[in-house]
């Protein structure tokens, strides 16, 4: 194997050095090369943070905490002057002539409460109680029930749309109290609710009594929470933030009971049979539209309108297609007005 | 006792003498330079294997385990936040939903549970890992069942249904997104480490140090064998020296077309993936959103910023700092970001339907602002859908191309594993004949 070289090769050839700097251009190459196969975290970083974790601000729960603010008789209302005017002819410079040249009445309602005020998906309308309230209203400006904008929005928003002026009124199963007396002006009372249980209808409970220890739903700043603290201090409230909600709580039974106005409840029940109201009315909740203080003159026409459906039967037969349908009872007298001049 | 020690002392003594005695004639140094090159044979085909295989077994992680997985997480991510796009806007439709996006939703969920499935059994057995697979395998079922409830209210008109549908997009937010987006997150680093692993300059310089010393350790027997036998020329020897040099030069070699492989198959590969997988999960969170402030018919303020939030970190194309700039980035380097400017484009139609629609909804006219979103004319729907399919095409197209990287690296260091040791014994083999030739002469 081994050879004898007869010219002996020059020495440095073999020398390690010399091959292992042939090694090392080819390392270097060799590096340069992989040069470009750097790796880059920045899409990685670029990604995840894109998917962070948003925080949606929580929708602000402007707990209006219920003050005992005294101001007499909120109920009492301005006074209807002569009789109505004919619609489409509202007499000039008055906010309702405003409306008619507009040509809608543009209304803040809710479109969950069915019964009072929801979204119909079998034909797209908004119906209920409060809905067919403010298509006579409109009825009565323009001679046509259906010159009427909608604006849906959440109990919290009542007073601010008002105050705004982005509504012309609202009718959204509010409840006429001094506090909110002083922000917004009322109509008179167009129905007269009032707080009940609700329970599904295996529930051993049968009034405010028997809910001590247990979960009670309603909404966020509502009435419906006071008077559930005031009254059934043992209770465990169940808040959420919109009325819909409750019946899921119920249905899901994450609450042992919802209370609130039985108009809202009477809604509920037509959603799921296998609940029961139960125990007498234990507040009194007087709904009425809310309008903007700078517009007596319009308020004082609602309630000409108002005082025209109650004695014209139209308020019982309002009463009667919605609420009727749940209580099957015929309709109670209508609300009877309170007038402060 | 000190004169045993002393007698051991000398005995050591006298052994090193004897060694140092046989090391001073040429057999014995020929043989010590001969267990010594064995030696180097064993140090070198250890050290050179282990680098290479380091390497060669973090690419193939990336290939075959990591990337998949990185996949089935993203996959999951999208399918949920398809699933609580589609769910929201099919509701918006009423009672009687299109047959197309019903069958998407029930699509949505059996990809969800198939590749929670995938991640449950591969995905690791870290605490984190584990609760999110956990509270996806036990809110999905739940999640699920809001939605139906939420359907079939709605066929029966009850607005309680509106209610069960946010509450079923509230628990896929606040929990199984989440827990997506941590799955997704754990495998995106699991990645980034596997990739950090196949490319690290340690496996590159210890192959260069250990051929380096190898070829200096075999020229400096052979320069010393010359110079104690004046025989120059060692075939065996040469042919040793040949083996480690060539087999230095491959594993360089290869570990750098690894390395490229890796690198390009991250950059036109698992990046765009990441990227477009990102912006394919925000259209869809904008796509919900939607949905679910045209539901809250006038309460949907918190959805509508939301997806101001989502769409702002979308982008367009242009602007660097957004997914899409982003992407179009990444495509720009690796061939041309046309496609992306594409749906960028469409991307921005979109916005601009969605204003008129937020304009309406903001106007009262919920009817027609529906009817515009995701009525059977709707512009919006269909834009969304192209957005989203069109990202879908670029995150296959990225998967196909990591796909044909990825391969490349593992098959650049394909036969070292077995080159490695086999060729150190052939190279032990020859430097121990060559030096048994010399010293068969002093025989």
């Amino acid at each position: 194997m081994s050879v004898r070289v007869r010219h002996p090769l020059p020495r440095q050839l073999l020398r390690g050095p010399h091959l292992c700097g042939t090694a090392v251009i080819a390392c270097m190459i060799a590096t340069t090369l992989a040069g470009c196969g750097s790796i880059s975290d920045r899409a990685l970083h670029t990604s995840l943070s894109a998917l962070e974790a948003k925080a949606p601000a929580a929708p602000a729960n402007s707990s209006t905490k219920a003050t005992n603010a005294s101001c007499g008789d909120p109920t009492a209302s301005l006074r209807p002057r002569g009789p109505l005017p004919a619609p489409g002819h509202m007499p000039a410079r008055t906010f309702m002539r405003t409306v008619q040249d507009r040509g809608r009445l543009i209304v803040g309602i809710d479109q969950n409460t069915l019964l009072l005020g929801y979204l119909n998906p079998f034909n797209g309308q908004i119906e209920g109680f409060d809905i067919d309230m403010l298509r006579h209203l409109a009825k009565a400006i323009f001679g046509d029930p259906g010159a009427i904008e909608f604006k849906a929005i959440s109990s919290a928003q009542r007073i601010p749309v008002i105050q705004s002026q982005s509504v012309d009124i609202v009718a959204d199963a509010m409840t006429i109290n001094c506090e909110r007396a002083k922000q917004v002006a009322f109509t008179t009372v167009y129905y007269r609710a009032g707080q009940r249980i609700m329970v599904p209808s295996n529930s051993p409970v049968r009034g405010t009594l028997d809910l001590a220890g247990r979960k009670v739903c309603a909404t966020v700043g509502s009435t419906s929470i006071e008077n559930i603290r005031r009254l059934a201090p043992h209770a465990i409230p169940y808040p959420v933030a919109l009325r819909t909600d409750c019946l899921v709580a119920l249905q899901e039974g994450k609450a042992d009971a919802i209370s609130t106005d039985d108009a809202i409840l009477y809604g509920f029940q037509a959603q799921d049979p296998y609940t029961k109201i139960v125990g007498p009315r234990f507040s009194d909740e007087p709904y009425g539209m809310a309008i903007d203080k700078r517009h007596p003159e319009f308020v004082r026409f609602v309630n000409g309108v108002l005082a025209q459906m109650r004695s014209d039967g139209t308020w019982a037969s309002i009463y009667e297609k919605w609420l009727g349908r749940i209580t099957h009872a015929p309709a109670p007298a209508p609300p009877q007005p309170h007038y402060r001049d | 006792m000190a004169q045993t020690s002393s007698t051991a002392l000398a005995s050591a003594g006298r052994r090193v003498e004897g060694m140092r005695a046989r090391l001073t004639t040429t057999p014995g140094r020929l043989s010590l330079a001969a267990v010594l090159l064995a030696l180097g044979a064993i140090v070198f085909g250890a050290l050179a294997g282990s680098a290479v295989s380091a390497r060669h077994q973090a690419a193939h992680s990336v290939a075959t385990d990591t990337e998949p997985l990185l996949v089935a997480a993203e996959g999951l991510y999208g399918s949920l936040s398809d699933a609580d796009a589609t769910a929201a806007t099919t509701f918006l439709t009423g009672g009687l939903e299109a047959p197309v996006r019903r069958e998407r939703y029930a699509d949505d969920l059996r990809a969800a549970s198939g590749r929670l499935a995938t991640l449950a059994r591969q995905a690791g057995s870290s605490v984190q890992t584990l609760a999110a697979i956990r509270t996806l395998a036990t809110q999905l079922p739940v999640y699920s069942g809001l939605v139906e409830t939420a359907r079939a209210d709605n066929r029966q008109g009850f607005p309680v249904g509106a209610a069960y549908l946010r509450q079923s997009s509230t628990l896929m937010r606040e929990q199984l997104l989440p827990a997506a987006n941590r799955l997704y997150d754990v495998e995106a680093r699991r990645l980034s480490g596997d990739y950090r692993s196949g490319t690290s300059a340690a496996a590159l310089l210890a192959v260069i140090a250990v051929t380096c010393a190898m070829l200096g350790l075999l020229a400096a027997a052979q320069v010393h064998l010359a110079r104690l036998t004046h025989r120059i020329f060692n075939v065996p020897m040469a042919l040793a020296t040949l083996t480690i040099f060539a087999l230095g030069i491959w594993m360089i070699v290869g570990l750098s077309v690894e390395q490229n492989a890796l690198g390009r198959a991250q950059r036109s590969g698992s990046d765009p993936v990441q990227v477009l997988s990102a912006a394919r999960i925000l259209a869809l969170r904008a796509q919900g959103d939607e949905g679910l402030a045209l539901v809250a018919r006038g309460g949907g303020e918190a959805s509508l910023t939301d997806f101001d939030v989502a769409t702002r970190r979308l982008g367009f194309s242009g602007e660097p700092t957004s997914l899409l700039g982003e992407a179009a980035a990444i495509a720009r380097r690796s061939g041309s970001a046309a496609m992306i400017d594409r749906l960028s484009g469409s991307f921005a139609e979109y916005l601009a339907v969605h204003r008129r629609v937020v304009a309406l909804e903001t106007n009262g006219r919920f009817n027609d602002a529906v009817r515009l979103a995701v009525g059977s004319s709707a512009k919006e729907l269909s834009l969304a859908d192209a957005l989203n399919s069109g990202l879908a095409q670029q995150i296959s197209a990225a998967q196909r191309r990591f796909a044909g990287a990825a391969g490349d690296a593992t098959s650049a260091l394909g036969g070292l594993w077995l080159a490695i040791p086999l060729l150190s014994v052939l190279f032990a083999g020859l430097a121990l004949y060559g030096m048994q030739q010399r010293l068969g002469e002093y025989r």
